[in-house]
């Protein structure tokens, strides 16, 4: 009898850790994880980052001359949707493909290089985490091979003309 | 003792002329091009990688249409050794590394306080494809060929030892070892998982080093080259900060030498491209066991400057 009765405590206690496990599965699968836009802060800290970096890259002697002839507002206007559809946000890149927008400016990897270290600066003025910032850098990344003149990009990660949007 | 100042003047006095600031053209007239961490650290043997392990990115901030150059000073405090060295690095394109390397092993806290061991290893790395950062969507990594070719001075005792005699050992030939200087080969393999923050790194070696070319090369076990396997691990805390480990395994050659692995966990910091520190715990193994008669594993803080460009 009090074999049973410490057999049935047990079990209860046994079902009672299971079913907090279960819920808490539960919660996680409800809270599906969060889109990399929503980690970032969603639009208002999206936005954020792109004033800070626009600003960044005009006052950046490596960069700012392949801008003399861009329309800033427009290019703010670009980057934050671009940004905002590679991390999923509720937005839709209307600009050029990035080979097609970069096709005439020659750029080399310390230009690029420079652009993304100007980012990461401009989501460290805002306050985006480093590894959430990872995260955006790693689907930028790959554009390397669009926006560098193709002399410039390493062999065996070169790709045909990618249709990156 | 005068050329560890004079390097470490040149390194410091690299480091000052390049501006801070990368946006202007510094006086070498170089682009430091690449993004903080990615020139790799000077290794043990001077080549670009963490501490003991190789990594494919070329020594230099120079981008792949310019160059770069670095000067680094390592001092490691070991259980009853010192091992420091220091050396320079140069990288051309983004695709090719020279390094130039000494390296000078003191016994220091047994009886033979005064016996060393220096060795100086010249080093070639090829980038040969792909690129540890660019390729994010790609699970290629950026892979690259060197060869280090290493020569052993020998065992110079100082006047207090050779006045006692504990050893008579001039030379790791006497051990056992076929030669005073061997090129290892290595074929490295870099990525950096930037979603994740984390870089892996793996090498294979050939080599017929006895403890790095402390004891010489080859030995009366085994000749002639063995593949050994060599890693590095590390998570990207911040831009400019990697926190990792890396281990070493090395051949068994010589009957008299139990080599064994020899590992590091290390923070790696660059400040500012102009200057990277390393510091790490480094368990280099029993080392110079047969000289010494300590086989007690060696280990103790490492710490590495190196300024450039």
């Amino acid at each position: 009898m009090r074999l049973d009765n410490l057999r049935e405590a047990f079990t209860m206690r046994y079902l009672q850790g299971f079913q907090a496990v279960a819920l808490m599965l539960l919660a996680m699968s409800v809270h599906a994880s969060p889109t990399l836009y929503e980690r970032i802060g969603g639009q208002a800290k999206l936005k954020a980052v792109v004033d800070e970096f626009t600003n960044l890259i005009l006052e950046d002697d490596r960069i700012n001359f392949t801008f003399a002839d861009s329309d800033m507002n427009k290019f703010k206007k670009l980057i934050f949707e671009q940004l905002c559809e590679i991390t999923q946000g509720p937005c839709k890149y209307t600009g050029r493909d990035m080979h097609e927008a970069h096709a005439k400016l020659n750029l080399d990897n310390a230009q690029f290089n420079a652009l993304a270290e100007d980012l990461y600066i401009a989501f460290d003025r805002v306050h985006v985490p480093y590894r959430v910032q990872n995260r955006v850098m790693a689907l930028l990344a790959p554009m390397q091979r669009d926006v560098v003149k193709p002399g410039f990009v390493a062999p065996g990660t070169q790709k045909p003309p990618a249709n990156i949007k | 003792m005068k050329t560890i100042f004079v390097v470490s003047a040149a390194a410091v006095a690299l480091g000052w002329m390049s501006p801070q600031d990368a946006r202007a053209e510094n006086l070498f007239g170089t682009d430091e091009g690449k993004l903080p961490l990615t020139a790799g650290f000077s290794d043990l043997e001077g080549s670009g990688g963490g501490g003991l392990v190789p990594l494919a990115f070329i020594s230099g901030y120079g981008s792949s249409t310019s160059w770069g150059a670095n000067a680094h000073f390592t001092n490691i405090q070991l259980r009853d050794l010192h091992l420091y060295t220091y050396g320079v690095a140069a990288g051309l394109f983004d695709r090719v590394e020279l390094s130039y390397t000494r390296q000078q092993l003191d016994v220091t806290g047994t009886a033979l306080d005064g016996l060393g061991v220096k060795q100086d290893v010249y080093g070639l790395k090829v980038k040969l494809f792909g690129d540890a950062i660019y390729g994010q969507d790609s699970w290629l990594p950026q892979v690259a060929i060197g060869a280090q070719y290493k020569h052993n001075d020998g065992i110079k005792h100082a006047e207090s030892v050779k006045a006692a005699d504990l050893t008579g050992l001039i030379n790791p030939m006497q051990l056992g070892a076929q030669a005073e200087h061997s090129t290892d080969i290595y074929l490295v393999a870099t990525k950096v998982f930037l979603a994740e923050s984390v870089l892996v790194n793996a090498v294979v070696r050939e080599t017929k080093a006895n403890q790095f070319g402390l004891l010489g090369f080859g030995g009366d076990r085994h000749r002639g080259y063995s593949t050994k396997p060599e890693g590095t691990i590390a998570y990207l805390l911040t831009r400019k900060l990697a926190l990792g480990g890396e281990i070493r395994t090395g051949p068994h050659n010589l009957s008299v030498d139990d080599q064994t692995n020899a590992w590091t966990i290390f923070a790696a910091w660059t400040p500012t491209r102009n200057l990277s520190l390393v510091a790490a715990y480094l368990n280099i193994g029993s080392v110079l066991a047969p000289v010494t008669g300590v086989t007690k594993h060696q280990d103790g803080p490492y710490l590495s400057v190196q300024a450039g460009f």
